[in-house]
Parts: C-alpha cells; structure tokens; sequence
C-alpha cells in the first residue's frame, strides 16, 4: 500500500494511502456529504478540476452500476475518503472502484480524517489541493504555481451535437458539462432530445425547432464563459421554453441581468432544506454549487426568486416574469440525491405542451 | 397551524420485554421534557416498575397501572385530557388509541388523537385497509389474505405457491410470523396463530424470505414538509426478524437509485397517512433487480425509530413532539446545543453504526434458538465507528456476555454443523459467518448459502486478515495502528498478545497513536461542536474537550439481557441525576442504543463505545474525571479498574465485606440504611412466590410493606437492627427472615439490597435511595435531613413489583421463572382496606 500525500494550498498535509491512479494532480478540493452515489458523483463533469473529499466514511461498497454513470468519461482530479471496498458487481465482476479510477487516471486516497479535512475547509473555506507522492517544498511549489484552466466547459462538453431520439417533445439540451440525469429524466418524458455544443448560436438551436430548451449543469464559474453564451440565452428564452439547471441557472440569471457570487465554502450534498417560495413547502436535492446568484443585483422587473437555501440562504431557483424561463440551482434527477423535485421535468413538459397547443391553435 | 392543548395525557410503554425495550421509556422521557415547554399539564400512563418517566412527573398526574384500554378510559373520564399521545406507547399504545377512535370516546370527549388522525389510524392498524392504500399510491404490498379457518388458508396456498408467512392479527405482541414451506408447517402456524389473536383471524402472505431488508425513519410536518431521519439496512435477509437482525446505519449495500425510490416511497406512504411525527417504514428489496414490498408501517415509536436518532444525532423525540402538536419544521426551536438549523436538515453521516441483537439463550435454555420469523432477542448493543470494519468489532465486543476484551472462539464446530447453522443461524451468527471465512469458504458460497450481501463477507474478511496480521506481528507499531483502525482496541490487542494493557498503552505513547473522539452529529462536519456525544476512532482530530470543572464517569451497563438490566438502567440514570445535583459534570459510557440513561438530557456528555477496560481507560485518560462509578455487580470490570490506585472508583451497589449470605430461603426482609454506626430502618418487604416457593432464586414478587405489618413489623425491625453488625455492612442491606405465617420469625441471612429492590425502594417509600447512595459514597450525605424525611413504618398503601418473563414470546412451556430469567416488572399500588 503506497503512502501518499493530499496537501493543500494554506500548507497542510495529510498522509494516507493510495488508490486508484498513481497520478499527481492538482484541483479545488471541496467536500461532499451526500451518502449515497459514489459513482453518479465521481462520473458528474461537475467536479472537472476538483479533488472530492467523501464525508461519507466508506464508499465503493456497490460496486459501479452501469446505469449510473453520470459521464463517460470523468474528470474529477482526485477522491478523498476514510475507507474504500473494492468490491465489483457488474455480470464479469471486473469493475471495481479502483480499477475505475486507474482507468480514468484518478488518483484516490484512503485512510485519512476525513472528518477534519472536512472541519478544516469549514474554517478555511476553498483552496486548491494537490495528490502527490512527497509533501516537500517542491510539492506545495508546484501547488502553489498550478493556475487551474478556466476553459472547463470546453473541456467536457460534446463538440458536436448529437440526437437522443424518441417520439415526445422536441428538446434541445445545450451541453455545459451535462449529467445524464437530466437525459434519463427526458428520455422518461419520451423527450426526442438534441444534446449541442455549449457554444452552439441562438439560430442554430431555434433551427432545430426545439418544443423547449435546457441549459445543462456543469462545472467552474459561469464568468468564465464568453458572452455570446448570455447573448443565446436572452434570445432564445422568448422563443421556446426554457429549463435552465446549476451551471445552466447561474448563465440564464447573468444572462437576465443578476450578479454570480463564489461561495466561501462549497456545498455539495443533499442535507439543505430548499423552500419553494410559492407554496412555503420545504423539500431536498443534491446540490453541487461553488457559485450563487446574488440575491440584492436580481433585475425583479424580468425574474423572481422561486427557491432558497434555508441554512445558507442562497438562491436555489429563480422564473422569468415575461416567458415560460426558470432555473434552479440545485440537480432535481436525483442522481445521485433526493428526487423530491423531480417533478419540475413534469412541470417543463407540461409548458413544453401547453405551448405547443397554443402555437397550433394559431395556424 | 399548532394545536392548543391544556391537558395531554401521555401513554407509556409498560415494562420491558421482548418487541421492547427502555426506548419507549427514553422515547417519553425526552418527550416530557420538550413537552414541558408548552405549559400543557401531562398525564402519564405506566406501570413499568423502572420507568424513569414517571419520577419526573408531578406523582399526582402519574398514573402506575397497565397501559391498557379500560384503564385509559377510566383515566380519561377523571382527568378529561383535551389530547392523547399513544405513540410512545409503543405498538399497544397505537392500538389502544385505535380502540379509543373506534369505540367513539376520542370523540364524545373531544379529545384529539396526535400524531395520526384517528381515520388514518384505522388505515394502519387493519392489515386489509393498509394494503388498500398502499396500493392505492401504487406501492407494492406482497399478495396477502385475511383467513377465518384452515381451509381458507390452503385455497389461499393452492393460488400462490410455498412458501407462505402466517401472522395472527391484532395480536398482543408483534413478534409472531411464521414461515412455512409445506403444508405440515402450515398447519402447525396457524395452530398457535389462532391461538394468539383476539379475533379469530390469521393473514397469511407470499413469502420474501432471502430479500433484502431496509428500514426508513422519517418525519412528515402538518404542512406535508418531510425528511428522511436514517436509513438502515439489516445484514440478515428476510427471513430473520428486524429485531433479531444485524443492523447498519447508513445502509450500506443499496445503490442510490434503489435507496431514493425507498425514500421517496417512505414520503409517499407519510403523505397518504398524513402523518405529523415520525414513521417507521420496512421495505424488501429484491437482490436482482429494483423490485421491493412495503412490509410494515410503523407510525410511532418502535427500537429502530430511537437507533436512526441515535445513529444520526439528530433531535428526534423531541422535534417530533413538536410535529405531534402541529408545528411545522421551520417552527421548532432546538435546544441551544445544536446548530439552529439542526431541525429541518437531513441528517447525512460521515461514521457507521452496527446493531447486534442479544439473545435469552444463556438463561432460557429450553427454546429454540434458531433465528427466524419469531423475534428472540431481548436487548441489544451498538458499535459505532470510522470504518465499517471498526463498527462491526465494536459492536461484537460490546455484544459478549464477558467484559474480556476477547471475541469467543466457534473453532471446535465441526464443518457440517458450520454449514447447518450458515443455512439455519444461531445466536452465534456472525461469529460462524468469520469461522467459515476462516476455513476458506468462498464468499459467493457464503452469500448464496445466507443470502447476506457480498460486502458484509468482504469487510468480515478484513477484519480476519487484520487480525492474523496483529496476530503474527505482536507488539510492532504497524500491528498497533492495523488493529485501531480495525477497531480492536487495547484491551483486545493486549488479549491477543498476552500482555499486560500497560504495555500497550506505553506503545501509543511512543509512537503517538492517541486515540481521538469523533462527534455524531446529523451534519457530517457541517457545523461545528453541535452535540455532545461521541465515539472513538484514531485518527487526526479529537473533538472531545474534557471538563474544566469536577467530573463524574458512570460506566452504563451495556444492552439489555434478562436479569436486572432494565432497573440497573433506571440506577443508572438515577446517579446521573444525582451526580448533577452534587455539582459534577456528568459523563456516560455506554452501548445500549434503547437505555435511558444514554438521553442526551441525563448527562453532559455521552461516549458509545464497548464496556471494555482498553476503552474506559482511554476515556479517563482524556477526561480524569475525580470520580467513577460502576454500577452493578461487575468483578472483573471492578478488579481491573481498581489496579489503577489513581483512579477514585466507586461500585454501587457497594461491595460488602461478607459477599454471601447464609440461607437461600426467605419470605420476608427487613430493608435498613447504614451509614457509619447509624442503622437507619427503610421498610419491610414481603417475598411473594409462586406456589408457595421461599427459594430466593425463584422470588420475583415484592411487596412493601410485609405482610401483617402493623403487628409485627416494628419487632422484626428491632430485630434486624440488632443483628446487623456495622462494621461488616454499610449502606442499604437486606436481613431475610423466613415464616410459616405464624408471626414467627427466622433469621436466615442478610445481603446487600439488590439493583431491582433498590429501585423498588426508591419507587415506593417517597426516597431516592440511589441518590442516598451516591451521596453517601462522595461522602456528602445529610443525615439530619435524611432522618427528618424518613418514617419508615407510616404506611399508606401497599405496593407490589411483579417481575415479568418472556416464556410465551419465545414459546417456551415454562411458567415460572427464576430472578436471571425476568424481562421486565410492573408495577402496582393498592391502598390498605
């Protein structure tokens, strides 16, 4: 068992054990305390870039599920846990966790206090982290003059547009890093969906003569993208409906005027009420954000505020006042998570209809 | 919108036995505190002879008698509660509330039933309504029929195959059900099962044995706000009675898909049962694919109900009473401990929690002990660590009868019976699961043979190899830090080894592996020092900081067995609450998930971790607390602390200088006090036997004051206190003396007054004789005030403990029990004619 290094940009170092790749690297390192889903939060384009601290203390217990990849291919720089089982359940019993990571060049480390690393970026808030071999000076230099890419969405969202066909609405996904989730979520609607490009124009998608559009999650801050990314959303929001999600909620509430704030400390899990403004009913979601629409620069002559974030207060929803728009912040799939608010892919069909019959009533 | 309440009348739990333990007693301890806060006068209801409830109610609204429907109608026609709570009552409780709605009482006299509306009720409560609604929201329940006879039954069988389960219904407990695979076993279930039920009905249903099963605890507010408290998974297939299983918390081998659609199916039946409070909810889930049943709702408080809260950290009982009363989630103020969110986050763990049942068998020998359909267990102990290897050792250390810090060997089984009990499991279950690990059984073997999950054979495997490896390197530094991790302990280390602790711990010195206490709390790190509960682990960071002020360490007595473990709880509790009274910070260790004395309002400081001297060790040495107190006769525990001369140890009740007494024969006591040359007189006690029996052994029955007290009470005293000689016996001791009714009296020995009388004593004569104790042994005693407080031989009304015995659960034919073998007692007062 290699010993091997998680250190972290204000200079600590914790020593644990190495699984999964053997590669050094280098990322944001944030905490998730959702205790279930392992796999679904590993595989989710969400983490490209950060190293994800487990406080769940024993993960890999199921295996991997090939129905529960969130991506193909994953892009998470590293996995922190206490403890890890290697266990496989797929028909060969081949695919464990470890072999997962090695394949996809994820180094793990196990046998650390996860519990304090946890405790500790509380206190600290975010910081970048590297896995390495030696804790030396070199490692913390190399650290410490790693400057992360800014070009995430580029990096794990599809080049090209492809079709995920069925007979249903006509749904055009744009990819910002997307999580199957949503996909398994339309293709239950009988959704026939079109997954594009993240930089695909507003005339190229209301060529496809969507029913309604998606803005998919995806990882890093959505200043990061150009503004022609904004220009297509404030286009395409009065032509079509429009069901924005995480990465996808922060670009239609800058698109529409409101300020993106970085959070202190992450949050990722599943343990935060959400109220839902209009009904004051409390409900759970997994939640992956590093950013949050700044409640004071919302422009309330174009959105409203349909959720929140009842311990750390921060918008979790938000609805345009002049066309069928909204967003939320947190992952209504459930994968992984709670799947309290599934029900606003109901509610998107359902727009996606009632539009559709008002639009064949005009002809 | 909150229900304005002035008079509630609380139902409680009735004395322990199997189905139950001190959790309905804990669940309402801690009800009655947040219910305080409401100004609403409580009535409460029971005859559970170590109820600490009921001392911390105004003795004129506690009402010592069986929990049952003809009483609480009585009680209702006197007091005129304007609502009942039934849910900490337990399965009877529910059942009595239902009758309440049933028979129209609830509502003639206006009364509101919490929790559950009283035509919810009747969905729950009849087996067919339930099936109905849940069929209803499109959840599954397993094809089922209501039977009249035998023949019904065979139709039944001839439509959906073997195997079967029959159940009596509304029977008085909920332990019964029965697998049957052919037609012979068929019949003989539904023999005892018409037996067992009040209305001549049996269901019987398709059997699921070698399913998984999960258990869900969730609570729902009056606005339809939910949150999932804990799932669990059982380590046994169906097949084993839940409370005869091994439980993880959080569940372990479910992937997120198939534990959302268990959670979202827990919502869903709250929402169609409009519940406000918690719900208990079992599932089977399928090994092969997502398919699952619901196989029991449980809206009110159940063991498993109190293991989520305890598992989580989460402030269950006391949000849900408030749920009870109407309040909605956002409403509900915690106590200042806890972070103000604490309330309506889902509780997310970052430590394991494993259950492990205990079993009668050592003292009811004549039933037998295979586990199935039928639960046996009478108590049980957790272990909570790290690692899920560190939770299962813990929780097999704690669940040994013998405080040695050393697991029991199955080795000498031979092969075949190693097979036998893996097909039919014994009370020895996981330990035969790490003998057939052990002898090269292959897990895919073993997990076709059990139907257990892979993962549990692939954890118990690390902890065989762990152990071989500690075991082949004795002494090495990486031994030391492979079995901490793996949760073995001190004590268990230096067992293996063969050497003195003291060797150990001076390695832990060397290379700095200190141990260090992680917080249960519902956040996993979330928010900082929200609780004050722990358990070990090495690691990093310790989050337990040690009193500035004077301490007190009570080391609890672990889960419950039959004997005296219910009272020994209430003693327990009773010097935690004397120990604060005396100023001490109190801390307590202890592993019974269902004590009371584990309620976060009885002491200042929990620690879960196994009774064993490596552990206790490690807790002094953070905390040096200025005093220990053991209670319960424990020996070897008491001979091992004692060797460490620092340690200011004190055993209650105190050991006496003559350990035995003379004759095994008695029919009635002299109870006096002694403090010094100070013979203080407490009572008189009259044993009552069945058939006349005088053995001691078989005394279960109390009665205080003796019988014939006015006459011959005040000689038997002056008799007794003549013959005890002080400097021999010290606090509260017992002279027995035997009768043939002819007001002659034989003195045939003295002891000490045991746990049991002891809380009987405290329960009868107005006098908290524990905290008597404690404050005698801190040497802070008030006799002046004591002596002043105390007349003996004024006698209002008598009293009577009946000592209860689990022979019927475990359908053993015995009917007489000795004092090892009680469950639980009632009690009862009748005033003098």
């Amino acid at each position: 068992m290699t010993e091997r290094y998680l250190i972290l940009e204000d200079g600590s170092a914790y020593a644990g054990k190495a699984f999964g790749s053997l590669a050094t690297t280098t990322g944001e390192i944030v905490a998730n305390s959702t205790m279930n889903g392992y796999q679904e939060i590993i595989s989710n384009q969400i983490y490209h870039n950060q190293i994800i601290v487990f406080t769940q203390s024993s993960i890999g217990n199921t295996g991997l599920d090939q129905n529960a990849y969130e991506s193909i291919l994953p892009s998470a720089k590293g996995v922190i846990v206490r403890e890890y089982e290697n266990l496989a359940t797929d028909h060969f019993k081949r695919i464990s966790l470890d072999r997962y990571l090695k394949q996809h060049k994820i180094p793990g480390i196990y046998d650390v206090d996860t519990r304090e690393i946890r405790h500790h970026l509380q206190r600290r808030g975010n910081m970048k982290a590297s896995i390495v071999d030696v804790a030396d000076d070199h490692a913390f230099d190399q650290l410490h003059a790693t400057v992360l890419t800014n070009q995430q969405v580029a990096q794990v969202a599809t080049p090209k547009p492809f079709p995920n066909p069925d007979e249903g609405a006509n749904v055009v996904v744009v990819d910002f890093g997307l999580k199957s989730g949503i996909l398994r979520e339309l293709s239950h609607r009988d959704c026939n969906v079109t997954v594009v490009p993240w930089n695909f124009s507003s005339a190229q998608i209301l060529d496809l003569d969507p029913d309604g559009i998606v803005l998919s999650t995806g990882p890093g801050s959505p200043a990061n993208l150009p503004n022609s990314v904004l220009d297509m959303i404030t286009d395409v929001q009065s032509q079509a409906p429009l069901f924005a999600i995480g990465l996808g909620h922060e670009l239609f509430a800058l698109a529409n005027g409101a300020k993106i704030t970085k959070l202190t400390v992450e949050h990722h899990g599943s343990n935060h009420p959400i109220r839902e403004i209009i009904t004051n009913e409390i409900f759970f979601s997994g939640q992956e954000q590093g950013y949050a629409v700044d409640p004071k620069s919302i422009d309330h002559a174009k959105l409203f505020i349909t959720h929140v974030d009842l311990v750390n207060g921060t918008v979790q929803g938000l609805r345009h006042r002049d066309y069928p728009a909204f967003s939320v912040q947190f992952s209504p799939d459930g994968a992984p998570g709670p799947k309290d608010s599934v029900g606003l892919f109901d509610d998107f069909v359902e727009i996606m209809a009632r539009r559709r019959d008002s639009n064949d009533d005009r002809y | 919108m909150t229900i304005d309440i002035k008079k509630v009348l609380l139902l409680g739990g009735g004395p322990t036995n199997i189905g139950h333990e001190n959790e309905l007693d804990a669940a309402a301890f801690e009800r009655l505190m947040a219910l305080k806060k409401t100004g609403a006068k409580i009535i409460y209801v029971d005859d559970n002879a170590f109820s600490v409830t009921t001392e911390e109610i105004q003795p004129a609204n506690v009402y010592v008698q069986e929990v049952s429907f003809q009483n609480v109608v009585t009680i209702i026609d006197k007091e005129h509660p304007d609502a009942i709570m039934a849910t900490t009552g337990g399965l009877n409780g529910m059942q009595i509330a239902w009758q309440l709605a049933e028979s129209g009482i609830l509502a003639s006299n206006n009364i509101t039933l919490l929790g559950i509306k009283p035509a919810d009720l009747r969905k729950v409560m009849d087996n067919q309504k339930l099936r109905d609604t849940l069929t209803e929201i499109n959840e599954k329940v397993i094809a089922s029929k209501i039977v009249a006879d035998d023949d019904e039954a065979m139709d039944f069988v001839r439509e959906v195959g073997f195997p079967v389960i029959v159940k009596p219904m509304s029977s008085s407990h909920d332990t019964s059900r029965f697998i049957c695979n052919n037609t012979d076993e068929l019949e003989d279930a539904l023999d005892v099962s018409f037996k067992r039920t009040y209305i001549k009905r049996c269901s019987i249903e398709q059997s699921i044995v070698g399913y998984k099963e999960i258990e869900m605890v969730g609570i729902r507010d009056a606005n339809g706000n939910k949150i999932l408290i804990s799932g669990m998974e059982d380590m046994d297939p169906i097949g084993i009675h839940s409370g005869d299983s091994i439980i993880f918390a959080p569940t372990q081998t479910l992937i997120n898909e198939e534990y959302q659609a268990l959670r979202t199916a827990t919502f869903r039946i709250m929402d169609s049962l409009n519940i406000t409070g918690t719900c208990h909810v079992q599932f089977a889930q399928s090994r092969t694919d997502s398919n699952y049943f619901v196989t029991k709702v449980s809206p009110f408080f159940t063991r498993n109900t109190i293991l989520a809260a305890k598992a989580t950290g989460y402030p269950l009982t006391y949000v849900s009473s408030f749920l009870e009363l109407g309040y909605n989630l956002t409403e509900i103020k915690l106590p200042s401990r806890y972070s103000k969110f604490l309330a309506f986050m889902e509780p997310t763990m970052d430590h394991v929690v494993v259950k492990i049942p205990l079993w009668p068998f050592r003292d009811i020998t004549d039933v037998d002990q295979h586990l199935n359909t039928l639960m046996k267990s009478v108590g049980s102990t957790i272990g909570i660590g790290r690692t899920v290897e560190e939770a299962i050792i813990k929780s097999m250390h704690s669940s040994q009868f013998s405080p040695r810090d050393i697991l029991p060997s199955v080795s000498t089984v031979d092969d075949d019976d190693v097979i036998n009990q893996l097909i039919h499991p014994l009370a020895s279950r996981i330990l035969i699961l790490m003998e057939a690990l052990h002898r090269g059984f292959s897990i895919d073997e073993l997990s076709e043979l059990t139907q257990i999950d892979r993962f549990y054979f692939y954890k118990l495997n690390q902890l065989l190899r762990a152990q071989d490896f500690v075991v082949n390197n004795p002494l090495s530094p990486q031994s030391i830090e492979i079995g901490h991790k793996y949760g073995f302990g001190d004590g268990m280390l230096a067992e293996l080894w063969k050497v003195n602790i003291s060797k150990i711990q001076q390695m832990n010195e060397n290379y700095k592996n200190h141990v260090t206490y992680k917080a249960i709390e519902p956040s996993a790190g979330e928010f900082l020092e929200c609780t004050n509960v722990f358990y070990s682990s090495y690691e990093l960071e310790n989050e337990s900081r040690p009193f500035t002020e004077k301490s007190a360490l009570v080391i609890g007595r672990g889960g419950n067995q039959l004997g005296p473990n219910s009272a020994a709880d209430y003693y327990t509790s009773q010097i935690l609450r004397s120990l604060h009274k005396c100023g001490y910070k109190t801390i307590i260790m202890n592993t019974n998930p269902n004590a009371v004395s584990l309620t976060p309002q009885l002491s200042d400081k929990q620690y879960i971790e196994p009774i064993q001297l490596g552990n206790i060790l490690n807790i002094i040495e953070l905390e040096k607390p200025d005093v220990v107190i053991l209670p319960g006769n424990r020996h070897y525990l008491s001979k091992q602390l004692k060797q460490f001369k620092a340690l200011n140890i004190i055993v209650l009740p105190p050991d006496q200088k003559i350990a035995t007494y003379n004759q095994k024969k008695a029919t009635t006591a002299v109870d006096l006090f002694i403090e010094g040359n100070e013979i203080l007189p407490v009572t008189t006690i009259s044993f009552v036997g069945k058939d006349q029996l005088t053995d001691l052994r078989f005394i279960n029955d109390y009665k205080e004051p003796m019988d014939n007290w006015e006459s011959d009470e005040d000689k038997l005293i002056a008799n007794a206190s003549k013959n005890i000689d002080t400097h021999e016996w010290q606090g509260l001791v017992q002279v027995l003396y035997n009768t043939n009714g002819d007001s002659k009296y034989e003195m045939t020995g003295i002891r000490p007054v045991r746990i049991t009388e002891t809380a009987f004593l405290t329960k009868t004569t107005g006098i908290n004789w524990i905290n008597v104790l404690v404050r005698k042994y801190l040497g802070k005693l008030d006799m002046v005030s004591l002596r002043e407080d105390w007349q003996p031989t004024e006698h209002k009304r008598s009293a009577i403990m009946t000592a209860h015995f689990p022979f019927r659960e475990l359908q053993s034919g015995r009917s007489e029990g000795t004092t090892k073998q009680e469950v639980g007692s009632s009690l009862s007062f009748k005033n003098f004619e």
